[in-house]
């Protein structure tokens, strides 16, 4: 298990913690992660909404870098895989969009074909190395502790498109929980947005939105929420004081962990090699209990 | 005159055959499962008149059974046809029973008696029954059957209570399968349907929430011969249903998974369903989620006027997106935009009942090919003009009727089992 690995700008400007724990976790499993020379941004966050030709251009680019170096692409982002699963879909489409983008891109002698596997993190956990797999692993249980899963809209939409789950009933992030020895079961807004995308455009909706969906968390008596997308880490974890002040409710804190975070917990590694100690939502408590 | 072969032991079927027999002719009546009856012989009431379903049936049930012209072979299915009309010979094979017939009484005690509990298929699998069992109250003909894939003796070579407590000395384990070889002169074919299976629709999480229920398990569950004696006790907590949402158009009328066609009845069978609940309790909550109300029988848009005036049923108009459970109460909420006005609202539910489609028997391919008929997109059969012929069939002597070709209700199967019978019995004397 070879892979490209896509970090995309969110990871790389503010969520260490997740680049850190999953370089930790995914070679003790045998996945080996090969780092892009020159990979830009994937052209999602806005570009997309603006320039179809731009947003095309920058995300057949990373894959055009992927495909000379002859891996597939793991992106640990669900925008970003989201953003080079649509590029392939709509450059098949539209030859004559995919030429524009190679004329471009040949002038740094890069070439788009579309033959670039892209791998999520969820498929590579879930699908390649399997619950069982990872439970081998296990070496720490994390035993006694309900976490929420929470996959993210981006993994699992749309869904007539390759996406990573089942659109309705999103079980993958389920079952890898589950082989740490934690608990885990269904809850109604599992599948909810985390609330991000409306940041720019409303900012008191978005915590709101996220806000909601962490008193749910809290109501059915999860522990904590974990994901592996970095676009909803950031409103769960990175705002959760804001959206305590925006719900003017002091008490709503829930701990929020990268996936990784809590596999490497269970697979041994100390907790600051997991960069633990930069999520900003209360996981110290938690991650004791975990520990000891 | 030679005989006639009714194929589907379901109302159109029954129906035919005692058409046929009333007419002198001699019939051979084929149901694959243990019993006649079909899905009429599960439905708590008919509409729009509310009369309980089995009382009207089970009466033509027992006049098949006790007509000297009709000759039931149950447990049986059509395997080979040859020859042409007024002259086919049909090859039958008669799954064995494990009871003698002539014997069985219908005591029940072998069921009573027997160890092993087995997923009741007649009860939409909302309880058990045992591996020797008597497939409903009202079965015809009521005698015993073994279900040799559950039975300690079939699988294991051990138990035989059965046979060591039943009176009669009906228990036969040395039963093989048989093979029936009939010459008849036209042939009628009654398959009915089978319900859709709503598990691929996870928006509405048939399959993960034990409260969300198809309607054919709606049926059972208000039943009084149900597995609750007709209490809403709903599955999952056994908590009494005092808000419940019927769910319209589940897997028809969509392009995306399930079907294009209009089920036909939902509307109907959900607004009777929505009075039964009414009915029990006048105080429950009643919601119908649709997308618009194809109510055009005789009396049925009286009967809809009814159940909102009258009864207080709410309709909504509106297909909802998605049912969602609450892991600590088990209550539903459904999630839906009212498009009478354009929002976007949920309400809470106790059991949600999804108006599933009526789609072909799976058996629709094989018997197909047997017979030499052409199946349509849906493997529905084909009639020979849906306008002109709608009981004919591109092979001369052979006659459709009821859901075989199609959704349809309970009246509509009746009245083409008439007619489909008549055609039958027109070609049995052309060839006399």
């Amino acid at each position: 298990m070879r892979y490209a690995l896509y970090l995309g700008c969110t990871i790389q400007s503010e969520q260490y913690g997740y680049e850190a724990s999953v370089r930790e976790t995914l070679p003790k499993l045998g996945v080996e992660l090969v780092d892009m020379k020159g990979a830009s941004c994937c052209g999602f966050p806005a570009l997309n909404s603006v320039s179809k030709l731009g947003w095309h251009y920058l995300s057949a680019r990373n894959l055009a870098i992927a495909e000379d170096m002859g891996l597939p692409l793991l992106p640990l982002c669900n925008g970003c895989h989201l953003s080079f699963v649509e590029t392939k879909h709509f450059l098949k489409e539209d030859p004559e969009l995919k030429n524009i983008i190679n004329m471009n891109l040949e002038k740094e002698g890069l070439h788009y074909e579309g033959s670039t596997r892209v791998v999520h993190l969820l498929e590579v956990l879930h699908d390649e190395i399997g619950a069982q797999g990872i439970g081998e692993k296990v070496v720490k249980p994390i035993g006694g502790v309900k976490l929420a899963a929470h996959p993210g809209c981006h993994a699992i939409r749309p869904s007539d498109l390759q996406r990573v789950d089942d659109a309705e009933d999103p079980q993958k992030l389920n079952s890898l929980i589950k082989a740490l020895g934690a608990e885990t079961f269904d809850y109604p807004e599992k599948i909810d947005c985390c609330g991000s995308q409306l940041a720019v455009a409303s900012g008191r909706t978005t915590l709101k939105i996220a806000g909601d969906k962490l008193k749910a968390v809290r109501s059915y008596g999860f522990d904590g929420l974990v994901t592996t997308c970095p676009f909803c880490f950031k409103m769960y974890d990175g705002r959760q004081r804001a959206i305590r002040g925006a719900l003017k409710d002091d008490t709503l804190e829930v701990p929020v962990f990268y996936y990784t975070q809590l596999l490497g917990l269970a697979m041994g590694s100390s907790p600051d090699r997991l960069g633990l100690q930069m999520n900003m939502s209360p996981v110290d408590g938690l991650v004791e209990r975990m520990t000891e | 005159m030679k005989p006639v072969m009714v194929i589907g032991g379901g109302v159109a079927g029954i129906q035919a055959a005692l058409d046929l027999a009333d007419r002198g002719l001699e019939v051979h009546l084929v149901e694959k499962t243990p019993s006649i009856g079909g899905v009429m012989a599960q439905l708590d009431k008919t509409l729009p008149t509310m009369d309980c379903s089995i009382c009207i049936l089970a009466p033509k049930m027992i006049e098949c059974f006790r007509h000297p012209n009709i000759t039931i072979h149950t447990q049986s299915q059509v395997k080979e046809v040859s020859g042409g009309t007024g002259n086919f010979d049909v090859k039958v094979l008669k799954e064995p029973r494990s009871v003698d017939e002539s014997k069985c009484t219908g005591c029940g005690i072998c069921s009573q008696k027997c160890p092993t509990k087995v997923i009741d298929g007649w009860q939409e699998g909302l309880t058990t029954r045992k591996a020797v069992y008597i497939m409903f109250p009202q079965a015809v003909p009521l005698t015993a059957t073994i279900d040799r894939e559950h039975c300690l003796y079939f699988q294991k070579g051990v138990c035989q209570v059965c046979s060591k407590v039943c009176p009669a000395g009906a228990i036969d384990y040395e039963q093989r399968p048989e093979e029936l070889n009939l010459n008849v002169s036209s042939i009628v074919v009654a398959t009915g349907f089978q319900e859709y299976d709503p598990t691929e629709l996870k928006e509405y999480g048939y399959g993960r929430f034990k409260d969300v229920l198809t309607a054919m398990e709606f049926e059972r569950l208000v039943c009084a011969s149900g597995p609750t004696g007709g209490h809403l006790n709903r599955p999952s907590d056994n908590k009494l249903a005092h808000r419940v949402a019927f769910v319209q158009c589940v897997g028809s009328r969509t392009h995306k998974k399930g079907y294009p066609f209009c089920s036909s009845v939902c509307c109907m069978y959900a607004t009777k369903e929505a009075v039964l609940i009414k009915e029990h309790d006048p105080t429950s909550e009643v919601n119908v989620f649709y997308m618009d109300l194809k109510v055009f029988g005789k009396g049925f848009q009286q009967f809809v006027n009814r159940a909102k005036s009258h009864y207080g049923v709410n309709y909504v108009r509106g297909r909802p997106g998605e049912i969602r459970m609450n892991p600590l109460t088990n209550d539903l909420t459904i999630w839906y935009e009212d498009t009478a006005n354009g929002d976007v609202s949920s309400m809470e539910a106790d059991l949600a009942v999804l108006c599933t489609t009526m789609i072909a028997r799976p058996e629709n391919v094989e018997l197909a090919k047997a017979l030499g008929l052409e199946l349509d997109e849906w493997d529905f059969f084909k009639s020979l003009n849906p306008l002109t012929n709608p009981v004919e069939t591109g092979m001369p002597g052979v006659f459709l009727c009821g859901c075989s070709h199609g959704p349809r209700d309970i009246p509509e199967s009746v009245a083409e089992a008439s007619g489909a019978a008549a055609c039958a019995a027109e070609v049995a004397r052309r060839f006399m």
